[in-house]
This record gives C-alpha cells, structure tokens and sequence, in this order.
C-alpha cells in the first residue's frame, strides 16, 4: 500500500501538470498567430470578431476536451482489459479492437445501405466487440505451446492484421480518398468541433464512472478465479460488465476522433508504477495520464510537420510501440 | 503477330522509300530517345493528361486507362474521340487488355508505370513521359512531344500557340494578381492544390497567384479550416466530391464566415474530376473558361 | 484426408488452376490460342508467355514460399496462430520499401526489390540481436509482433506526412502480383534452394513438439534447430516479399489448413502445405484478374477475404 501522503502529493502534481498541458495545448503551434493572452480573452472577456479568439473558443477548446476525455477512456479500457484478462500485454490495440472498430467503420462508411441501418458509432462499437471476441474465442482455443499471454497477444496480431487487410481492401478502390482515410485511421483530433463533443462525452462519462465503480471488482478479480469464487464474486457478472464498459469506451473514442492506438498499453503500466497495485487508485490516475498523454500529442501533432498536421494518433504510435518491445522484453514470458 | 510483324516490315520499307513524307521521328522521353518510324495508328494511353493531347490535334486513341469510369475522361476530350476501350486503372492497367488491342504506340507515365516499361515495350513502342504530378509547363512540353511522335507536329504548334492565345485572353478577363486556392474537397478532408500542381501552373498562367504555395513545397496538402483561415485566399475554388463535403460542414461554423473569401461571397464550386484528374490543353481551357465565368458573376 | 489421398488432389487442383490462369483472364483464350501463345509469332504472344506464364510460376513459388516459412515459424514457437508476419520481417520489408518511395520519389523503381529484401532482412536482425538466442519461443514471437508494431507506426509516420506517395506505398503494400514477369521469377528462383534444407529439417522439427529436453536427449541441439529453420523463414518471406510486397495471410492460413488436411507431422506438413500456399495465391490471382476486368485487384486484399472466413469457419467448428 502507497503512503496516503505520497499518493496525495503525486495527485496534485499530476493535476497541476495537466493543467499545464492543456493551456499550452490551446495555443503552442498555431497556424493562425493565437497568443496566451487571446486565450485568457476568449475565456474571459470574448470577441467574436477577433480571429485568435474565435479559434479558441471553436477550434482549440473543444479539441482539448475532446482529447482530454479520449486520453481517459483509451486509458480507463486499457486498464480494464488489463484487470479483466490479468494479462500486462492486453490493450484494445493489441487485442484486435481498435482494428476491428476501423473495420466496422470503413464498411459503414463505404457501404450506404449500412450507413442508414447502423451509424458509424454503433458500427464502431459493434466491430471492435466482434473483434475482441473472435480474439479471446481464438486465444483460449489453443492451449498448446506458450503462456496465456503470449496465445491471446498472438491472436490480437492475427484479427488485427485480418481486420486490417479488410478496411484496405474496403478502401483501396478509392485511391484519391486513400490520404484521407490513413489519417482517419491514424486518429486524428484536428476536426474535434463542439458537435463532436456533444456527442462524445455523455457516453465517455457514463463508461468512466462505469469504470470507477468496477474497480472493487477489479482488485478481486487479481486474486485468481479459484479464490474469486470462493469468496462468493460472481466472475461472469463483472467481466461482462468489464468487456461492455471496454467496448463503449474505445467504441465512443473511435467514432469520435478515429482509432488511436497505444494509448490503452502504456498508461495502465506507468500508473501502476506509479501508484501500486490498488485498482481503485491506479484507474483514476491512469485516467489523468491518459488525458495529458493525448493532450500532449495533439499538441505535438501540430509541431512535427508545421504548419501542417500530422494525426495525434500516428505519434503516439512512434511513442507507444518502442514502449511495447520494452514492456515485453521486461516481463518474463 | 506475323501479321502485325509484316505489316510493320512493309511499313518500314514504304517508310524508306517515301523518305520524304514518313519520316523517323526522335524525342527525347524520360527514359531517353525513343524513335518511331511509321504513323501510330493504334494508339493506347494510360493517363488522361495524354488523351487530352491526343484529342487536341484530333487524334483517336484505341484505349485508355480510364479506371473503368468513362466519365472522368474530360466532356470535350469525349466528343473528340468517341468510344474507347477501357484498359484498368492508371495505376494498374491491365497488361493483357493492352496488348488485346494490338497497338502500335502506348503513352504511359513515369510515376505510375516505370516498373511496367520493360513489359509494355514488348507489346508495342511505349512512350513513356511525366504525368501524374506534372507541372503546367511540363504538361505543355508533354503535349509537345507527343504531337511530333503521332506525326502531328505542325498541328501540335499551331494548337499550342491557339491555347497561349486563349489563356492571354482569358488572362486579360480576369484580375491580375488575385490570389485564387483551388481544393478538392470529400467528406471528411479538404486537400488545396498548390502552384506546384496542376490546377495550381493553370491559375498562375492566368495571371494569378496561388497562396497556399509559400508555406510548404508539396503540391497536394490537406487541410484543416484553421489552416485555411491562416493562409486567407481571397478566392476559393472548390471542387465537392460528395455531397456533404467537409466544406458544407465548415459553412455552418462561425469561423468559417471570418475568412475573406466567404465575407466578400467569393467561394465558387467547380467539376472536382475535371480540376483534380484531367490535365491537358483542353482541361486547362475548361479551367480557364469556369474562372472566367465565375469572376465575370462576381 | 490422409496424405496419401492429399498429395494427388492437390497436384491435380494446382494443374487446373494454373490451367484456369491461362485461360482466363480480361480477355478469354480458348485452349488452342493458348498452345499457340506459347510460341513465337501468335497474337497471343505476349498475354500468354510473357504475362500469363511468369505469374503462374511466380504465384506458385511466393505462395509456398510463404506458405512453408508460415508452418516453420509455427512449428518453431510451437502455436498455430504464428506466421512470417510476428517476426517483423514483412513489415520491415514494406518500412524500407516506403521509405525508398518517399524520400527518393524520383529514384527508379528497379531497385525496389533490392530495398525491401535489405529492410526485412535487417528487421529480423534488430529482432535475432533484442532476444539472442537463448530466449524462449513465445517471447521470440511477441518481441516480433512488438517490433512489427513499430515497423507499423513507423509506416503510417512516413505515409501521413508525405501523402504525394501514399498510393504508391498502399499500392506495393497490399501485395500484388500486377506486372511482375520472368525477371522476378528468376530474382526469386535461386532463394528456393532453401527448400530441399527446410524439408530436410522436418523430421527434427517433431521432436521440438515433444520438447526441448526429449530432443537434446536424442543429440540435437534445439536452439540451433530453431535458428536454422527460422533463418531459412526469414530468407524466404524477405525474398518473396521483396518481389511481391507483403500478401498478408498466406503464411498464417495455408500451413493451418493443411495441418487439418494431413496432420501434424512435419514430413508431410511441410511440402503439403507449399502445394496449398500455391494453390491459395493462384486462386487468389485468378479472382484478382477476373472478378471486375479490367480492373486488377491486389491479390493481397484476396488472401485476406479468403483467410476472413475461414478463420470464422475454424472458430465455429472449436465447440
């Protein structure tokens, strides 16, 4: 168990970097000059003439809560995942969910008669579910060869590359459109409008409360099956819970700004190294991480190639996947 | 074949003795000289930007790598030339239609079909010259060459010199020095075409600029509506692949209404196929004709 | 099906699809102009021989190129759902070949086979110099599949901020067997000397599935083994990836399938399951050439519709 002193003070630091985070993020990089001070007008005395200030108030806030909210729930399903699957390598990227949410996406998108009948939310939903579960079917089906980490991670590449292969082929035939796609692929917050967020955050919030309240469940889920069990938790009643919270949270982050990857590996791993072990204070503070992270390469998104942008979502790829190999040359598999 | 073969001997023969009215032509392609000593009658191309140049001196190509759309060839380029037999798409034309058509020339791309060449050279003499991505002026040198190897040499300048005639013209028509963006917009992206692109070297010889072009070197870029606030054009050109677009999307955001061109009702729409696809003597004065319509409205 | 019965009807399906290859196409040939194609001086000339032909047999190596480094690495790392792909070779192979075609736009596209067998060989050299060889199978296979990963986003990094190129790389990226010919054929031939060495590795590669103790016990050294067949797996992927850009699925389908047709036993497994790879991508190509001709659709989008249902298929049937 952390200190309550120390967990305290870490909290605050990693709130106060947050702030810090998304004030720069309204600002740094912009195309249009927009200064610190035209933020603190737009927040405080607005001008709907000045073009700074407009920006900020319609361009620039409305992605930061945008990017805010996907960091926490990319890092709250990640989290779950880890906690549901006991497995360090789980995350909806590696799992096959994220390439399977893309997929639903592409087809909805691509095919009108789809596009009526489902919308891309639901059909992002929807896809990265039926990715998961053709991932978990195919991981537990194979008992030969390897621990259960290694099966299920190598069932993710595989649904993952198969999913991967389909949108291209949904897509392909539409070489002018190809650019637009990989950068929808990639997850980018450069079109985040307050339509976006309207639509986003009532769902994002929902999971993540939903997400709190699992973590008792979590933290017993750690002890082992045999030992749940004994103790009288029924398993099946809070997996399912987990699995659905998983998928509404990556599904409404997909639909909102396209499928960001990584996000979900990296954050659970370092609040845990920050915080210990204890779901119930690691999720909370995986959720700040998630946040600042994204938040963070939303910025860099518009530094990388300026003044153009490169979606938030390829950096946070060359970020994450590094990360990945020393995640798994760590553990001892 | 055979037959082929000695049409193509006899050809040669007839060639040698009416010296002075077939003659061995040689221009220098991208992979270097390339000879043809008979008239092409059979004529196969693999981008629209070649049709064009083939139309404008009334020339009939067989087939053309049109990815099996007829209608992205250019209206005026369809009255020339009629009906034609698809070969694929421009970026993977299929090889076996091309030589069921038995050419006698095939006019490929060198961005697009370079590891094909070797391939198309045995089915006929393949000329091989810059398209996708060209330049206004390369496009015009383009024209050029292909006119001296359909044996249209004479006509080809003359219809060059038409065109420089009609773009001074329509030049004169227009505002010189206004600054014009073209983009191309689709449901969720708009991407601006800068002086390095086509549409781009068509409103820089009408006389006007581009303003985009400073800010980076590439001729397509994508763009986000703060971008296009920082860049400011006075006028936008806007070519909608669908309906929706992201630009009907943008027109209901306030910050849209703070750009210059939408504020003095200068934002136009055009055919996105025509302005994004086609490239050509003919398309340049389709483009030339919508601005002078669109200015002569506003 | 034993394999016995599986050797015939495989042969006899590889004849009738190659068959199909050259009869079918954007243009039909009836068999006669087939015949005649074959030689000098035919109107079909150039379809036949010089099209049709070379891609047959180069359909037919990278099938069971591939198909054979897929059962290697499985029968290595010892699970089914491993393939070429978790060793980061493919990736590394499309990382190099994009790089190639963004950052030397104007460089000719001769040398792009050259780039992409260095980029995957390299890849699995950062993977063989991360693990050593000392290090268990799975931990092997998810170094890779990390190591893909960032091979991946390395991709997407240079595809999203240089779009001119992005067709181009989705293009080669996809897997395609459009316009390679009998040049190819003869940069890929010499690689398949690998065979007879990889054959003749199966009979020790059974004794890995009874451990690794059982096989030191009989006087063969499990990590050379693995090296060995793992080399020979990389060498393989890299060179038919070089010449056809990374077919996805073929590695991972075809050793699968044929391990339910004719068992596990890697005498039988291995050249069988060359025969399916080889039938997969020429049924793949077929339906590439003739679903919406002209048109010519990647062959690597149709490994991935083949290998979609059949993995829904092997699920079902898993009660």
């Amino acid at each position: 168990m952390t200190h309550p002193l120390r967990s305290l003070s870490l909290g605050l630091l990693l709130s106060l970097g947050l702030v810090l985070i998304s004030w720069w993020n309204l600002f740094a990089w912009s195309v249009v000059p927009v200064t610190e001070l035209d933020v603190w007008h737009a927040v405080s005395a607005f001008d709907s003439q000045a073009i700074a200030q407009r920006i900020v108030i319609d361009l620039r806030l409305p992605r930061l809560l945008t990017a805010l909210l996907v960091g926490a729930s990319l890092a709250a399903a990640g989290t779950i995942m880890q906690g549901l699957t006991r497995n360090p390598l789980a995350a909806p990227s590696v799992l096959g969910v994220n390439a399977g949410a893309a997929l639903g996406m592409a087809l909805v998108s691509t095919l009108p008669f789809l596009y009526g009948a489902l919308g891309t939310s639901i059909a992002a939903m929807l896809g990265g579910g039926l990715a998961w579960l053709l991932v978990m079917l195919l991981g537990s089906a194979w008992r030969m060869g390897g621990n259960e980490h290694g099966r299920l991670v190598l069932a993710g590449v595989a649904i993952s590359a198969l999913c991967a292969a389909l949108t291209k082929a949904v897509v392909i035939m539409e070489e002018d459109q190809a650019a637009g796609v990989m950068t929808w692929l990639a997850g980018s917050l450069a079109d985040a409008r307050w339509q976006t967020w309207q639509s986003f955050w009532p769902v994002a919030v929902v999971g993540l409360i939903g997400a709190v309240l699992l973590t008792p469940s979590l933290n017993l889920l750690q002890l082992g099956e045999d030992n749940a069990r004994n103790l009288g938790i029924n398993l099946l009643y809070s997996k399912l819970i987990g699995s659905v919270l998983v998928l509404v949270l990556v599904g409404a982050s997909i639909s909102a700004v396209g499928s960001i990857g990584f996000v979900g590996l990296i954050v659970p791993h370092m609040a845990r190294l920050l915080m210990g072990q204890d779901f119930r204070i690691f999720l909370p503070v995986a959720m700040v991480l998630g946040a600042a992270l994204v938040t963070l390469a939303d910025t860099l998104s518009r530094a990388v190639t300026y003044p153009m942008e490169t979606p938030a979502g390829a950096i946070l790829a060359l970020i994450g996947a590094p990360f990945f190999i020393y995640l798994v040359r760590k553990r001892t598999l | 074949m055979l037959i082929s073969a000695f049409k193509r001997l006899s050809l040669l023969v007839c060639s040698a003795l009416l010296a002075t009215s077939v003659q061995a032509v040689t221009v220098q392609d991208s992979k270097g000289p390339f000879s043809l000593d008979y008239e092409p009658k059979r004529i196969v191309v693999l981008e629209f930007s070649f049709a064009d140049a083939l139309a404008s001196v009334g020339v009939v190509p067989v087939g053309i790598a049109d990815d099996k759309d007829k209608n992205r060839v250019l209206p005026a380029v369809r009255d020339v030339i009629g009906d034609w037999q698809s070969v694929g798409t421009r970026s993977q034309p299929s090889l076996e239609v091309i030589a069921s058509l038995n050419p006698d020339l095939i006019i490929a791309d060198i961005s697009r079909h370079e590891a094909v060449y070797d391939d198309l050279q045995k089915i006929a003499p393949t000329l091989i010259l810059p398209s996708r991505r060209e330049t206004y002026q390369d496009n015009l040198k383009a024209a050029a060459i292909i006119g001296k190897v359909v044996g249209k040499d004479t006509q080809m300048t003359e219809r060059l010199a038409q065109h420089q005639q009609f773009m001074d013209a329509m030049a004169a028509k227009l505002p010189a020095k206004a600054s014009v963006q073209f983009g191309v917009a689709r449901a969720d992206a708009l991407f601006l075409h800068t002086d390095d692109s086509y549409a781009g070297g068509v409103i820089q010889a009408l006389g006007m600029q581009t303003p985009a072009s400073d800010r980076d070197d590439s001729a397509y870029r994508q763009t986000s509506l703060e971008q296009l606030l920082a860049i400011n054009p006075e006028y936008i050109v806007v070519g909608n692949y669908v309906h929706p677009s992201i630009v009907d999307q943008w027109q209901n955001e306030p910050l849209w209404s703070l750009l210059q061109a939408v504020s003095h009702q200068r934002i136009f729409q055009v055919d996105p196929n025509v302005w994004s696809r086609c490239r050509g003597v003919m398309a340049a004065e389709h483009m030339a004709t919508d601005l002078a319509r669109i200015f002569a409205k506003s | 099906m034993n394999a016995q019965r599986f050797f015939p009807l495989a042969i006899v399906l590889l004849i009738a699809l190659s068959l199909a290859n050259l009869l079918f196409g954007a243009v039909s040939l009836s068999l006669p102009e087939v015949w005649q194609g074959l030689f000098l001086g035919s109107e079909q000339h150039f379809t036949v021989y010089e099209y049709r032909l070379p891609r047959i047999f180069l359909a037919m190596l990278v099938g069971a190129g591939l198909a054979l480094s897929g059962a290697l690495v499985q029968g290595v790392i010892r699970n089914p759902l491993a393939s070429p792909d978790v060793l980061g070779v493919s990736h590394g192979a499309g990382l190099a070949a994009v790089f190639y075609m963004t950052y030397f736009s104007g460089a000719s596209t001769d040398w792009l086979p050259e780039v992409a067998l260095a980029g995957g060989i390299l890849a699995a050299l950062v993977l063989w110099y991360l693990c050593g060889v000392h290090s268990s199978a799975i931990k092997l296979a998810i170094t890779g599949v990390a190591l893909a990963a960032f091979w991946a986003s390395c991709i997407d990094f240079l595809m999203l901020t240089k779009p001119l190129e992005i067709n181009n790389a989705l293009l080669w990226l996809t897997g395609s067997l459009w316009g390679r010919g009998w040049p190819q054929l003869q940069a890929l031939l010499p690689w398949f000397v690998l065979t007879p060495i990889a054959l003749g590795l199966s009979k020790y590669l059974n004794l890995l599935d009874l451990g690794d103790d059982c096989a030191t016990s009989l006087g063969i050294s499990p990590q050379l083994l693995r090296l060995l067949s793992l080399a020979i797996a990389v060498a393989l992927t890299a060179a038919c990836v070089s010449i056809c850009g990374p077919i996805g699925f073929l590695g991972l389908v075809a050793p699968h399938l044929t391990r339910k047709l004719v068992g596990g036993r890697h005498q039988a497994l291995l050249p069988a399951t060359m025969l399916t790879g080889a039938c997969l991508l020429l049924a793949a190509d077929l339906a590439a050439r003739t679903l919406d001709p002209p048109i010519e659709l990647p062959a690597g989008i149709l490994t991935a519709i083949i290998g979609a249902p059949y993995f829904l298929w092997l699920l079902l049937r898993m009660k």
